[in-house]
């Protein structure tokens, strides 16, 4: 897994040019890139003692060289995903009593899509290796993922989707020859915690539109989710981005349930309590002027 | 309407938030007091003490009495699916604990064997200097092969717990270089690190960065070893030196190298060499090196 066999090859091609370039007075550094064959002309002198060190060494960057532009292409996929599920999770937002369906329909339509093009070309861009090697690069595009895929679960069936059913999602992607793809536990919770954001943006706007039972439904899922996530937090590794998580969290289970709290309190004053009309919410004049 | 919200939330959150937020490492209690809700609450009133938070040593069930009959039954398939989590995390955890402890005994290893090396600033004789970390050596090999039997247990890992034992394999990779260096001269190649290691099944090899951030590390002593050997009169010292470094230098220089640690210490390195050049360059102009001329690389001049 450290060969670079195309750097090999080139290696033992230019061997023999070594030995025939004239013994000339060298600067002693020089640098041996993989298109600057014209170099070899200049080698210094003590060619036995250092060509060791140039051969070990033109592998290792080959190896480096390799790696790096892995890594790259798959922050590159990484950041694709991100913008993508950032979408989904947009038109979702759009979701009210009267367009759900549609909007629903959408939303899992485009995550499919982002599921298809941009994180089967994460899946072959890691080819079934370095996993946790490259983690850092591609965490954050499968957190908005699973943001964006839990989000829109929880719009249609009310249900936390869990790490299996997302994984066996992603199953079909990859090569049975290779190691596919799954999603970590530790990417799932960070996702996780971003969902909570979401939920308390969602139940805001419900409660603004007037859908006090599906922000009523959001707020015992938020709270679930919290509950849960306490007693596994302290579990994970390298858990201080994720306990920061757990705070912005906190407050947004906080800000959905004293939304839900000032609606039942005050909805008690309105005759027109918990009724279909959306606008009921609007009418009434801002007291605190 | 909405301005009305935010105070309120804004009344709400302020002074009853620190009751509320669990401390990740002490045992704090919600008070039901604090939050005054409508009935469906997060903790009936009846029994306050119910909830607990407890440390990573027990995955506890928190079990909320049954509040309103409105909740879902999504709760159980969810507790669930956190219930395998816990277990997994604490499996990993102890694992972790496991490679800790190995790795704790590698470093004591090492700072033996740093400190027997560190009688080379001293000049007793070469042969007595590395007899002790020579010795080591097995019993770090031993220890590395006990780090892998830990790593076998979860396969396709090995990165997942990597930044553990990380930075003493890097110091491990210099201590082997420096004492193969002081023994032959030659730099201590990648496979040979893996050899004296054991580390070089598939499934746990000696990792390439690791390795030339070592070899770095081993640059590092160079330029302390030349100061005191000439001090103790070997004028031989800094030219071997000196070529050994601009060898390692010139090779490393044939890496593209991104902005991270591995290449900070070439950085380093860099100023290795230029301390080890000042060295000898002293020592040249005051015609203090002999034997120079004629092996010497070509830019010297032919005296």
């Amino acid at each position: 897994m450290f060969h670079a066999p195309a750097l090999r090859s080139w290696i033992s091609s230019s061997r023999s040019p070594i030995i025939m370039a004239s013994k000339s007075k060298t600067h002693r550094l020089h640098q041996l890139s993989g298109t600057a064959l014209q170099s070899i002309a200049k080698r210094p002198r003590t060619i036995t003692t250092e060509s060791y060190m140039k051969d070990a060494f033109a592998n290792y960057a080959g190896y480096l060289n390799e790696l790096n532009e892995k890594r790259e292409r798959v922050v590159k996929s990484s950041r694709d995903i991100t913008i993508n599920s950032k979408k989904v999770i947009f038109q979702v937002h759009r979701i009210s009593r009267d367009n759900k369906e549609e909007v629903l329909k959408k939303a899992e339509a485009d995550l499919e899509a982002v599921k298809d093009q941009y994180i089967s070309r994460l899946v072959k861009e890691l080819q079934g290796t370095d996993f946790w090697k490259l983690r850092r690069a591609y965490s954050p595009g499968v957190q908005e993922y699973v943001e964006a895929a839990t989000f829109c679960k929880f719009c249609r069936t009310g249900t936390l989707l869990d790490l299996e059913e997302l994984n066996a999602g992603l199953l079909p992607l990859s090569d049975p020859a290779i190691e596919p793809l799954q999603i970590n536990v530790f990417d799932y919770l960070l996702g996780l915690a971003d969902l909570t954001g979401e939920l308390m943006r969602l139940a805001i706007g419900r409660i603004s539109d007037g859908e006090l039972e599906f922000a009523e439904k959001i707020c015992r899922f938020s709270r679930d989710i919290y509950r849960e996530l306490t007693l596994v937090v302290p579990l994970m590794d390298n858990n201080s981005d994720m306990k920061t998580k757990m705070d912005t969290m906190l407050q947004s289970v906080l800000k959905i349930e004293n939304a839900c709290l000032s609606v039942h309190v005050r909805g008690s004053e309105y005759t027109l309590l918990g009724s279909s009309d959306p606008s009921f919410l609007m009418g009434v004049p801002d007291m605190q002027s | 309407m909405k301005s009305a919200f935010r105070n309120a939330v804004a009344l709400r959150t302020l002074p009853h938030y620190h009751f509320i937020n669990p401390h990740f490492h002490s045992l704090p209690r919600f008070s039901v007091a604090a939050v005054s809700s409508p009935p469906s609450s997060l903790v009936s009133p009846s029994k306050p003490e119910t909830f607990r938070f407890r440390r990573r040593s027990s995955p506890l069930r928190v079990r909320y009495s049954s509040m309103t009959g409105g909740e879902t039954d999504a709760p159980a398939s969810m507790e669930k699916q956190f219930e395998d989590f816990r277990v997994k995390l604490d499996e990993a955890g102890s694992l972790r604990e496991r490679i800790r402890a190995v790795v704790n005994e590698i470093e004591s290893i090492t700072r033996l064997m740093h400190a027997s090396l560190l009688h080379v600033h001293q000049s007793r004789p070469l042969s007595e200097v590395l007899e002790k970390p020579k010795a080591q050596v097995d019993g770090l090999k031993e220890l590395y092969g006990r780090l892998a039997e830990v790593l076998c247990e979860c396969p396709g890992e090995y990165y997942r717990f990597h930044n553990d034992w990380r930075s003493e394999t890097q110091t491990v990779v210099s201590l082997l270089a420096f004492m193969h260096w002081l023994e032959t001269g030659k730099l201590l190649m990648h496979t040979e690190a893996e050899e004296k290691l054991g580390m070089n099944q598939a499934e746990f090899a000696l990792d390439i960065e690791d390795y030339l951030i070592g070899l770095c590390f081993l640059s590092n002593e160079m330029p302390r070893y030349v100061v005191n050997q000439v001090l103790a009169g070997n004028y031989d010292c800094p030219r071997k030196v000196l070529r050994f470094l601009t060898d390692l230098h010139a090779a490393f220089r044939m890496l593209n190298l991104r902005n991270d640690f591995l290449r900070k210490k070439f950085d380093s390195l860099k100023y290795d060499l230029k301390r080890v050049e000042e060295v000898y360059y002293d020592m040249k102009i005051r015609h203090l090196a002999n034997g120079d001329s004629a092996e010497d690389n070509g830019t010297q001049g032919q005296s």
